[in-house]
């Protein structure tokens, strides 16, 4: 199988690394508008054909799957030109600025039947999988309320470039990263009903840099989500999500689950359960940037090749988009509920 | 000659790859150089005189402090790791991967150059992109030069995006240009060894320094661990090896019996917050023949 990267920039150098070293699949061709890091590229892998035009690529270059990691303004674009030319793509996360962006991206994947991805890469993290299996067994009950948050030390002042646009990033950290966690609260607890958004920027002009949401879900579940990307003393993107259960407690983060139970139920003994992620690590075929990558890309390239969809799809992170939208038309509201439809 | 225990850096940066708040608390306690002074001080008292090293910012402070003392800046053997990914990782998600080339090369005279090529005017030369790759390195390793450099380690995000790329030839390029300036002996760190050693194997650099995770438990061990024991076992190579305990999970006595049954281990990374457990830790790994 053959390949192409759309953007050069550091997710899609690690893309291509990862899905070069999966067998029978090799890096044919990129395209980026950067005549520079095209170049660079050509100076050492002269045997890859590099492109400033993408849409000439896709004609030319035979190619069985795409990997798009442009600014988030680029993805329905970029996508749609794969759509109509039939080729599979990956795109990175987030989906578009608005979910209305993507609609006739939609129509025409489902149209072809083409198998798509949308980086939503967390729930390939070992802890989050693990959580996801406990949840899905019904050991907890009835789920009352959560809390969670995700943080990342990467903003203390304003910053350069798309991301910190809001007509082509769509917004700031709520969108950009805390995306992450919408998905894997949609993931554990399903369709969400309503929600509430306050947002704040003080480092950047046009877009926030803190965001916090109240969800509920349609099963009645309740709970909250706490984002930033300028928190201090966070060196990593860390997300923590603690649930509260009829049966018990689940405590979960990208370094471990905890679970507490107060009845054995499910096959699980009832009080304390720890997983660790040396308990829960298994060895990859290349790991750069870390094993979730790999992981993802895997499953994307095993879906194309057996012709069966993934969770993370393009529909998925649509509803992923309705919900932000939801978040930041009830932020433009002072936090009046909004409905997601 | 390498030194067979090294004091590793992780714990003076804020990184633990157990548990992140774990991190952050050692971190604080680390916060004044002092501190990890003292701990250098120490492990010298005790004859462990190699560390790692990142190029982490605090790092640079460190360098200063230890230059201060003539016996640290010549007995101390440093192992450097460049470059900090994190900080380049928060800087691409900043203003781009094209920016922090150009940034990082400011200082340079090859500067204009860049700019040009940036604006796509001119063709970039072969030689002008090699250039460009060893002022970039240059630039890591500027705050850390007249101290002990035992090696200087690529970081595995960098040695594993050039493995998945399968560019042997930016592996040699670093290769060089560490031996050839700072005369000192380059080498890699990763997270898929079996795979380096393939592609090295396309190049001229003959029985690397590597370092790597390996523990019983297999953790942050790719592509499993019986992969890696029998690329061990078959390829010429001298491992540093990291993440021996598995981040904590492991308790020392089991973890160094596994590793000591090992071939070509040639030292070990010891991430040590405290004195207390620190003579312990050394005699049980000098307890083993290695």
């Amino acid at each position: 199988m053959r390949f192409a990267v759309i953007g050069m920039g550091k997710m899609g150098m690690l893309h291509a690394g990862i899905m070069n070293s999966i067998e029978d699949l090799k890096l044919a061709a990129l395209a980026d508008t950067s005549r520079f890091l095209l170049n660079s590229v050509r100076s050492f892998k002269k045997n890859i054909k590099v492109y400033e035009d993408h849409t000439k690529m896709l004609d030319v270059e035979n190619l069985d799957m795409v990997v798009i990691t442009t600014p988030v303004f680029l993805h329905v674009p970029m996508a749609w030109e794969c759509a109509m030319r039939g080729i599979p793509f990956f795109l990175e996360k987030p989906l578009a600025p608005k979910s209305t962006d993507a609609l006739d991206l939609i129509k025409i994947v489902d149209d072809k039947n083409l198998i798509t991805m949308v980086g939503y890469m967390m729930r390939y993290i070992d802890t989050f999988t693990k959580a996801k299996q406990i949840i899905d067994s019904g050991v907890l009950g009835n789920l009352i309320s959560f809390k969670s948050t995700i943080y990342v030390a990467q903003l203390f002042k304003k910053g350069k470039g798309w991301r910190y646009l809001k007509e082509q990033a769509g917004g700031g950290v709520l969108i950009s990263q805390a995306t992450h966690l919408v998905d894997l609260l949609k993931w554990y607890f399903g369709s969400v009903h309503q929600v509430n958004c306050h947002i704040k920027n003080h480092y950047s002009q046009e877009v926030e840099d803190f965001a916090h949401l109240h969800f509920e879900f349609r099963n009645g579940l309740t709970g909250w989500m706490d984002s930033s990307w300028s928190i201090r003393h966070h060196r990593l993107l860390q997300v923590n999500i603690e649930l509260h259960a009829e049966n018990g407690d689940l405590f979960v983060c990208d370094d471990y689950v905890k679970l507490y139970l107060e009845n054995a139920a499910a096959g699980y003994q009832g009080g304390w359960h720890n997983w660790l992620n040396p308990d829960l690590f298994k060895g990859v075929e290349i790991d750069i940037g870390g094993p979730h990558f790999s992981r993802q890309d895997l499953a994307f390239v095993n879906a194309i090749q057996n012709g069966k969809k993934v969770g993370t799809d393009l529909h998925n992170a649509y509803e992923v988009q309705k919900i932000v939208d939801a978040a930041y038309l009830s932020a433009e509201n002072r936090g009046k509920p909004v409905f997601v439809e | 000659m390498l030194d067979k225990i090294l004091l590793g850096h992780n714990q003076f940066f804020g990184v633990n790859h157990l548990d992140a708040k774990t991190g952050s608390k050692k971190e604080e306690h680390f916060a004044e150089v002092e501190k990890v002074m003292e701990i250098i001080s120490f492990c010298f008292e005790q004859d462990v005189k190699g560390m790692m090293m990142s190029t982490h910012e605090k790092a640079i402070l460190l360098a200063k402090e230890i230059r201060k003392t003539a016996e640290l800046q010549n007995e101390l053997g440093i192992y450097l790791l460049v470059p900090y990914i994190a900080k380049y990782v928060k800087q691409a998600n900043e203003k781009g991967v094209l920016n922090i080339v150009k940034d990082s090369l400011k200082e340079t005279s090859f500067v204009d150059k860049v700019n040009i090529f940036m604006r796509g005017s001119t063709g970039v030369l072969n030689k002008d992109i090699r250039k460009m790759i060893t002022l970039l390195i240059d630039f890591e390793i500027a705050p850390f030069t007249n101290l002990n450099l035992k090696a200087v380690f690529l970081h595995d995000a960098l040695t594993d995006l050039a493995i998945g790329w399968e560019a042997a030839e930016i592996l040699e390029l670093y290769a060089n240009h560490v031996k050839d300036k700072y005369k000192t002996r380059p080498a890699f760190c990763t997270k898929n060894l079996p795979r380096l050693m393939k592609l090295l194997n396309e190049t001229s650099i003959k029985n690397p320094l590597v370092m790597a995770s390996v523990n019983k438990v297999g953790y942050q061990v790719n592509p499993s661990l019986e992969a890696f024991e029998k690329c061990l076992g078959e390829s010429e190579l001298e491992l540093l090896a990291m993440s021996t305990l598995a981040a904590g999970y492991l308790k020392p006595r089991e973890a160094y019996q596994y590793l000591f049954s090992l071939p070509r281990i040639s030292s070990v990374v010891v991430g040590l917050s405290s004195k207390d457990h620190a003579v312990e830790t050394f005699s049980e790994i000098r307890s083993h023949q290695y």
